[in-house]
């Protein structure tokens, strides 16, 4: 099975559940789209549910682990932390997308 | 690192797909729930909160899929879901499973059986390490070669000069002690000898090696030490051997204490010192292991030849077969060029040369396979078979396509629904031929089994009914990869054309009520399959009927005496325990006196060269008067087959004498010298004239007696019944000067079985260590020259009848299929007023044409094949008329049985019921 190529937009939501969870600790799913959604301070269109692909992604690659556990709110819910490798990655990640946002800001400086 | 862990992880899953779409759902439910809470702590009522959260959630089967795609193998799921999809659709259809599997299942057999012979008999190497560096000494000489007195292998060419691979031990010795050019050469040498291991008395082959064998060969004993040097170097010190995995079974249990223990071989003691690896069969061949390997310089006193016995200083004799090693130095030619000037003065300083003797020239033989002598006998049988299975297959290939075909028209609607609905046509490719796989591996698994079990089953090509079968068919990874490769060629090859046809159905004109039209094509394509498969069974029978017809030929051949009630074993004195020929005549009298008053048994008789055996004596035969040709090559021959019996032997075989008197009592050591010749040599050499009377020479000394010929016997084969009965003449053992082992003629209603105890104790009450060998019954001995020829005979004739049964099942199946098809036409016809009776011959009319065709087409190929056996045939030509005609006349009643229901049912269609099936 050969690795899907993420677009920009797969590619930046794991970045984001990665920063997410780094920032947050522990969360389910429903506390990481949350969290996204407020702060891309809903500059975002993203369907909450396109976040279980992206975790199992993750989870697949061994960045992130889960655990079933219960909500403050008292029900059982899933729950994502980071790991070792997976914080690796988020530096790596980030160097990659900090040269490609650089990269990007220098073919749009001119026009501006 | 990261994509392999992906992927277990992705292979994984599909193990626990249930359990994970469990905690998938729970886990979105939860999401919903989360969401929902929060929503109502906003003030919203719960059924607009529930809404709310779903519309931010977005598509909650969307993304089940999505999540799916990403956890498990799509592809792995979609061919799981395939062959689950095939296995339904063969269930469905019982009987056309079973049919398919069986008749693919029998021709994948039959080709995984006669592949793993041919494998074993053609191709497979000696099993030492890299045996493709091993070379074989062979010489080539012209009709004037120096080399007279040879025992083993060599063979005359066809420009009258001779061939071998067999050296003096002299030659062999400066060939070895002189080479630079290869690696160490050694020398083996094979015989049977009389052995007794652990108290049997039995014969056994020995294999006579030099002290470097098995260092050339690079083999370790699995147990104890090779022969080595040592052993090899004085004549008679090295009192040892290394024995087979085989024997080491059967009379050791593969205990290790057999080490140690002694066997006596010829009388002599040997010590086992070790015993070879399993599936180690010598250098000579790779079909069957000699049982004991003893050194080379144990010949004089296991195995004595000729008048002093020793043949290590005989420096005529050419008997030992050399090998070695190529070196990775020299060049093969550059070797071969070497030895070729080290052979000329090994044989100009051993050998006298008169003038005009030529020496042989040397060639370096590929070794890997021994002396090759299989290949001569088995390769054209071999060949044919595999032809002969190939066509088999190709048959029921062509079989199963077609069924397949027909079974493709009636799922057009199923193909046209999946289209409309979107289906790839890359998809249902895929799927139907997932199916013809499916059915390819059931096949392939049942003709695997198949093949194991026949494979002991076919007759031993290389072996003796009466002797243990050593010979180990392999069953092997290649055999099993053949037969694996063979399923899913045969799996594609039958399954591409149906496919391709259900891929590519038409969507909009198949969905209409009047289908049935557009398959009238098809139909046409089903029939040239048919006419396919009716060339292919014309082949194969006439093949089976050309060699069963030479079967019956050679089964009704009038062999001159009774083979009936005849039983056959043989008597081999060792010379270290009879020297002189007056206690061998001894050991001979009494055995055949004793064996005379056993209960049962009518008449002995002894002689020294056994009937249709392959095995032939000549003799220089010279009348009174006539003078040897200078050279035998030119003049008349001089030499005659000969046969060395007892004074009863025409009694018991029942051969009737023609004229004259036979032996008697009266004919002693020391009577005047007597012969009897047979009508043929009569014919032969005293054409005209009465050779009663007449007197003879039996050899070229002036000196010897004459020899008066008493009486004319009738004719009677002799090595064997391919061949017309050759002229010969017979002598009494009792006037010969050297007599060596016999083999007897017992006459008795007794079986083998029951007379053995009694024989065995003869033997052995006037001499313990004296075996019984190759006792079998006459009858026996005569199937196993033909051995070859039965079983091509048997097993042609088994692919002939399953290419019958195969062409019944594709005629049945495409007229019915046809009939099926054209209902509404033949309703038609039948309400326009057509008798039944024409209908009926008007579908008997089709079949007989496309059987016609392929008839036509196969006796075609059937002409232009069956040259290439001709040699193989026995009493009939290539082109047998017989065969031709009755194989014409069996496919057409085949042909018209097959279609006769079809075109039953065709007459009895109801005119109206036709009409509205429309």
């Amino acid at each position: 099975m050969p690795e899907r190529k993420s677009d920009v937009m797969q590619g930046t939501l794991d970045l984001m559940v990665l920063k997410t969870l780094e920032s947050m600790g522990t969360l389910h799913g429903y506390g990481i789209a949350r969290r996204i959604e407020q702060v891309s301070a809903n500059s975002l269109s993203l369907n909450q549910g396109t976040i279980y692909p992206a975790l199992l992604r993750l989870e697949q690659r061994g960045w992130i682990a889960a655990e079933w556990g219960v909500s403050e709110t008292g029900r059982r819910a899933r729950f994502y932390s980071l790991t070792a490798s997976g914080r690796k990655e988020i530096q790596q990640e980030t160097e990659n997308w900090e040269r490609i946002a650089a990269t990007m800001a220098r073919f749009l400086a001119p026009s501006r | 690192m990261t994509p392999i862990r992906v992927l277990f992880r992705r292979f994984a899953s599909l193990f626990r797909k249930r359990r994970l779409d469990a905690e998938l759902e729970e886990e979105l439910r939860a999401h919903i729930e989360l969401a929902a809470e929060e929503y109502r702590m906003q003030g919203l009522s719960p059924e607009e909160a529930r809404r709310m959260a779903l519309r931010a959630f977005g598509g909650v089967t969307q993304t089940h899929e999505q999540y799916r795609m990403e956890r498990g193998l799509p592809l792995i799921e979609s061919i799981w879901h395939d062959i689950a999809f095939g296995v339904r659709q063969l269930r469905k259809n019982p009987g056309f499973t079973l049919i398919a599997a069986i008749s693919l299942a029998l021709a994948i057999g039959a080709n995984t059986t006669i592949f793993s012979v041919a494998k074993q008999v053609l191709y497979d190497r000696l099993s030492v390490p890299q045996s493709a560096e091993l070379r074989l000494l062979r010489w080539n000489g012209d009709s004037n070669i120096v080399l007279h007195q040879m025992w083993g292998d060599f063979d005359p060419t066809t420009d009258g000069g001779m061939t071998g691979s067999v050296f003096s031990y002299p030659v062999f010795q400066q060939l070895k002690n002189h080479n630079s050019v290869m690696q160490d050469l050694f020398a083996f040498k094979e015989d049977s000898m009389n052995a007794t291991v652990r108290g049997n008395a039995q014969r056994v082959v020995v294999a006579m090696v030099s002290g470097n064998y098995y260092a050339g060969l690079k083999v370790r004993p699995q147990t104890g030490r090779a022969i080595q040097l040592s052993d090899d170097s004085v004549p008679g010190a090295g009192a040892v051997a290394v024995i087979s995995d085989g024997l080491w079974e059967r009379q050791f249990s593969r205990s290790p204490s057999a080490l140690g223990q002694t066997i006596k071989v010829n009388g002599a003691l040997l010590t086992i010192i070790g015993v070879n690896p399993k599936g180690f069969t010598g250098a000579k061949n790779v079909q069957m292991s000699p049982d004991l390997f003893v050194p080379l310089t144990m010949q004089p006193l296991i195995d004595p030849k000729g008048k002093q016995g020793a043949l290590l200083d005989d420096q005529n004799l050419s008997w030992l077969n050399v090998m070695g090693r190529l070196r990775p130095d020299v060049s093969e030619t550059k070797a071969q060029a070497a030895l070729e000037a080290q052979l000329q003065a090994a044989i100009r300083s051993t050998m006298t040369l008169q003038a005009g003797d030529t020496t042989p020239r040397l060639v370096l033989a590929d070794g890997n396979r021994g002396l090759h002598f299989a290949d001569g006998i088995f390769k054209k049988p071999v060949y044919v078979l595999l032809t002969l299975t190939g066509l088999v297959l190709l048959l029921a290939c062509a079989n199963i396509a077609n069924l397949l075909l027909a079974r493709g028209a009636q799922r057009q609607r199923e193909m046209s629904v999946r289209l409309a609905l979107g289906a790839k046509r890359s998809r249902i490719l895929r799927q139907m031929l997932t199916e013809s796989l499916l059915l390819a591996v059931l096949g392939g698994v049942g003709g695997l089994m198949l093949a194991y079990f026949a494979r002991n089953a076919i007759p031993g090509l290389a072996t003796y009914s009466w002797e243990h079968a050593a010979a180990n068919m392999p069953f092997d990874w290649g055999v099993f990869a053949f037969c694996s490769v063979v399923t899913l060629l045969t799996g594609t090859l039958f399954g591409l054309a149906p496919a391709w046809m259900a891929a590519h159905t038409a969507v909009s004109s198949s969905l209409k009520e009047s289908a049935q039209c557009t398959t009238r094509r098809k139909g046409i394509g089903g029939k040239s399959i048919v006419a396919f498969q009716i060339a292919l069974s014309m082949l194969l029978v006439v093949g089976a009927g050309l060699f069963v017809r030479t079967m019956m030929g050679l089964n009704a051949v009038d062999i001159g005496f009774n083979p009936d009630h005849l039983i056959l074993f043989e008597i081999q004195p060792p010379a270290a325990r009879y020297a002189g020929t007056k206690d061998v005549v001894r050991l001979h009298d009494q055995l055949k006196q004793r064996i005379q008053v056993l209960p049962g048994v009518e008449s002995v008789s002894l002689a020294q060269t056994a009937y249709i055996a392959d095995n032939m004596d000549n003799m220089d035969f010279l009348p009174e008067g006539e003078s040897f040709a200078q050279d035998s090559r030119q003049g008349k021959p001089d030499a005659e087959l000969f046969n060395v019996v007892g004074l009863n032997f025409f009694k018991t075989m029942e051969i009737p004498m023609v004229a004259g008197s036979s032996f008697g009592a009266q004919d002693t050591a020391t009577s005047p010298k007597v012969a009897i010749i047979n009508q043929a040599l009569a014919r032969k050499r005293f054409p005209g004239t009465n050779p009663i009377g007449k007197r003879f020479k039996a050899d070229r000394n002036a000196a010897s007696p004459w020899i008066q010929i008493v009486g004319i016997c009738a004719n009677t084969h002799y090595a064997s019944l391919l061949t017309a009965p050759p002229a010969q003449f017979f002598l009494p053992y009792v006037q010969e000067s050297d007599v060596r082992g016999m083999v007897y003629q017992v006459r008795t209603r007794t079986s083998p079985a029951a007379l053995a105890p009694a024989l065995r104790h003869v033997v052995q009450s006037i001499d313990p260590d004296l075996p019984i060998v190759d006792l079998r019954t006459q009858r026996e001995q005569i199937d196993a020259t033909l051995q070859v020829q039965r079983a091509l005979a048997a097993l042609a004739a088994s692919f002939g009848l399953l290419a019958l049964a195969l062409a019944c099942v594709g005629i049945y199946g495409v007229m019915a299929y046809s009939v099926v098809q054209r209902t509404s036409e033949i309703g038609i016809r039948l309400a326009l007023g057509a008798p039944p009776v024409q209908v009926r011959c008007m579908v008997l009319r089709e079949s007989t044409w496309i059987a016609g065709v392929g008839i036509v087409a196969g006796l075609a190929s059937a002409l232009v094949l069956t040259r290439l056996v001709r040699s193989m045939l026995f009493g009939i030509g290539p082109y047998d008329p017989v065969t031709m005609a009755s194989c014409t006349v069996l496919l057409l009643a085949i042909a018209l049985a097959a279609s006769w229901l079809p075109a039953r049912r065709a007459a009895r269609i109801e005119p109206m019921e036709a009409l509205r099936h429309e």
